[in-house]
């Protein structure tokens, strides 16, 4: 891979390292997100790490969700002494010292253990240091797995990243959710995107579904941004054009779920107003079962199952993705 | 960033300009699944009304765009002249003779832009292959037992590889053409890799009987 020394100071959620943006230094970030729990943001976080450090990339995994950690379980460690939450609560600035080998080569994980439940969360700033630290890590990939819901920490890890993953399953609560996830992201983006207060404020106001402008959709609010001010309109159409998250479709069945990912991509587009890229999708597979209960990758326990093919097709579009040239990232789903 | 109201018939469909009209087609059948009332993917996003006005406006695009006086009179209007003319229809039209999906079905989603690395390409195929492929192009067990009147059972057996399950090598072979063609393969590139799989399980079963077993 070509290794270019980045700049590092535009990781916050509002910066230019966001959703579907290239990558602004050495490593590159990708977030698993969707707000549901239970549809396989873990299992795809490490088993996607499992096959791009198979194909020869070097790749930390990170667990983030402090509350739920169970990455390192996927990927067949014990419960380790050290985690993520060390740096959090700033017993160690050094996240080389909390990586911890695994049973893959080229594959390191920093587990989510040991948190402070009291106050599990990092403050804003110290999560845009881990950021900056993590991109400055000596790998290819960093890998986020999310906690569910859409609190601003979990939003901030997915804004900051340069592919946010939306992992979705063919079922009515997992589309609810992930909606309700990637509407929280999109708003929070577009206000720390915007200068003017007015605007803010009325980002704020657009935010509650009851609002009193009527505003209902991201493309209402853009006409009244565009009619309070023009060149924050522009601002907003432009960070509109970067937010890009990426659908995956876990759990799919029939080749009729297949087909819900380029919907979730049109409705994206016609609610939205935003490009969403279709990734790929994972069949519901009893070798996955088998492995999660085995606390192996099913990539690696279970290498010629149909849910290890098509987790190996997602590491490698998201490889082309980073190789290629940003214009060509594509799902599909632009004709 | 336009709204509904604001698109275009091609925006609305999301095609190309250039669009031919299988692709139209193609896209169509997608989005009026995407909009259809119990469709998954706009559940707590839109309402009923909504979801009546984008339908609406999916079948005026429609009307519009698949009729070719229509569509070159719609394309004047907005300022737009197709660089080549169409391709003749009979050279893409599905075969309703047989029923069979042509090789590649310009009907099905778009799986073929969606994946470029398919593993359709060489080597040999298994069950997992087959429904790898089955899925991608969109045709569900019922539709091909539907089409080829092989029982679902039997063809989700052939996926699965139970073998022992399988009726005689004959029928088998019949069936797996059959499944082949179905979802748009080449049965002299399935049936021999796959045949030859059966072949193996069945001789290990004879070997095994003959030897007597435990």
């Amino acid at each position: 891979m070509v290794k270019v020394d980045r700049a590092t100071q535009n990781d916050t959620a509002g910066g230019s390292n966001k959703v579907g943006a290239q990558a602004d230094a050495n490593a590159r970030i990708i977030s698993f997100g969707g707000g549901k729990g239970g549809v396989g943001k873990t299992f795809l976080a490490a088993n996607v790490a499992v096959a791009l450090a198979q194909l020869g990339h070097r790749v930390l995994a990170a667990d983030t969700d402090l509350e739920g950690a169970n990455l390192h379980t996927c990927l067949g460690l014990p419960s380790p002494p050290v985690s993520l939450a060390d740096f959090v609560a700033q017993r160690q600035e050094d996240l080389g010292k909390l990586a911890l080998d695994t049973p893959v080569e080229n594959l390191r994980v920093i587990a989510g253990t040991h948190a402070n439940l009291g106050s599990p969360q990092p403050s804003h700033s110290r999560q845009v240091r881990l950021m900056r630290t993590l991109r400055r890590q000596p790998v290819d990939f960093v890998l986020l797995d999310l906690g569910a819901g859409s609190h601003t920490s979990v939003l901030d890890y997915f804004l900051m990243a340069d592919d946010a993953l939306v992992v979705v399953q063919p079922e009515p609560t997992s589309v609810e959710n992930a909606y309700t996830f990637l509407r929280a992201a999109f708003y929070r983006r577009m206000r720390l995107a915007m200068l003017g207060h007015g605007v803010r404020k009325l980002i704020t106001e657009a935010m509650d579904h009851r609002n009193e402008r009527g505003i209902r959709t991201p493309i209402d609010l853009l006409r009244e941004v565009e009619a309070l001010d023009p060149a924050e309109g522009a601002r907003f159409v432009a960070t509109m054009r970067d937010f890009r998250p990426r659908i995956v479709v876990n759990g799919v069945r029939t080749a009729e779920d297949i087909k819900l990912g380029f919907a979730i991509c049109s409705v994206c587009r016609k609610y939205f107003g935003i490009e969403a890229d279709y990734l790929g999708y994972v069949n519901h597979d009893e070798a996955a079962r088998r492995s999660v209960a085995a606390r192996k990758p099913v990539v690696d326990f279970r290498a010629n199952s149909d849910a290890a093919v098509y987790l190996q097709r997602i590491a490698h579009k998201l490889v082309q993705s980073t190789t290629a040239d940003g214009s060509t990232r594509t799902g599909g789903v632009r004709r | 960033v336009r709204s509904l109201d604001e698109q275009d018939h091609y925006e609305v469909l999301e095609v190309s300009r250039n669009a031919r009209s299988v692709e139209i087609e193609r896209a169509y059948q997608g989005m009026r699944s995407a909009y259809a009332e119990d469709s998954l993917a706009i559940y707590s996003v839109f309402d009923g009304s909504d979801t009546s006005a984008i339908s609406e406006r999916i079948e005026l695009a429609h009307r519009v765009l698949s009729d070719a006086e229509t569509r070159a009179s719609y394309d004047r209007s907005l300022g737009h002249y197709p660089e080549e003319a169409e391709p003749t229809v009979a050279a893409t039209a599905v075969n309703h003779s047989t029923r069979e999906l042509p090789e590649r079905d310009p009907a099905s989603p778009p799986f073929d832009d969606f994946e470029q690395n398919s593993d359709e390409e060489s080597g040999e195929f298994d069950g997992k292959r087959l429904r790898r492929v089955r899925m991608r192009r969109g045709v569900e067990i019922d539709d091909i037992a539907e089409i080829t009147k092989v029982s679902a059972t039997y063809l989700r057996y052939i996926e699965e590889e139970s073998f022992k399950d399988l009726p005689a090598e004959v029928y088998v072979r019949g069936f797996v053409t059959a499944y082949a063609r179905t979802v748009g393969l080449d049965p002299e590139r399935v049936v021999p890799t796959y045949m030859g799989r059966f072949r193996v399980a069945q001789g290990a079963k004879r070997k095994g009987f003959l030897l007597g077993g435990p």
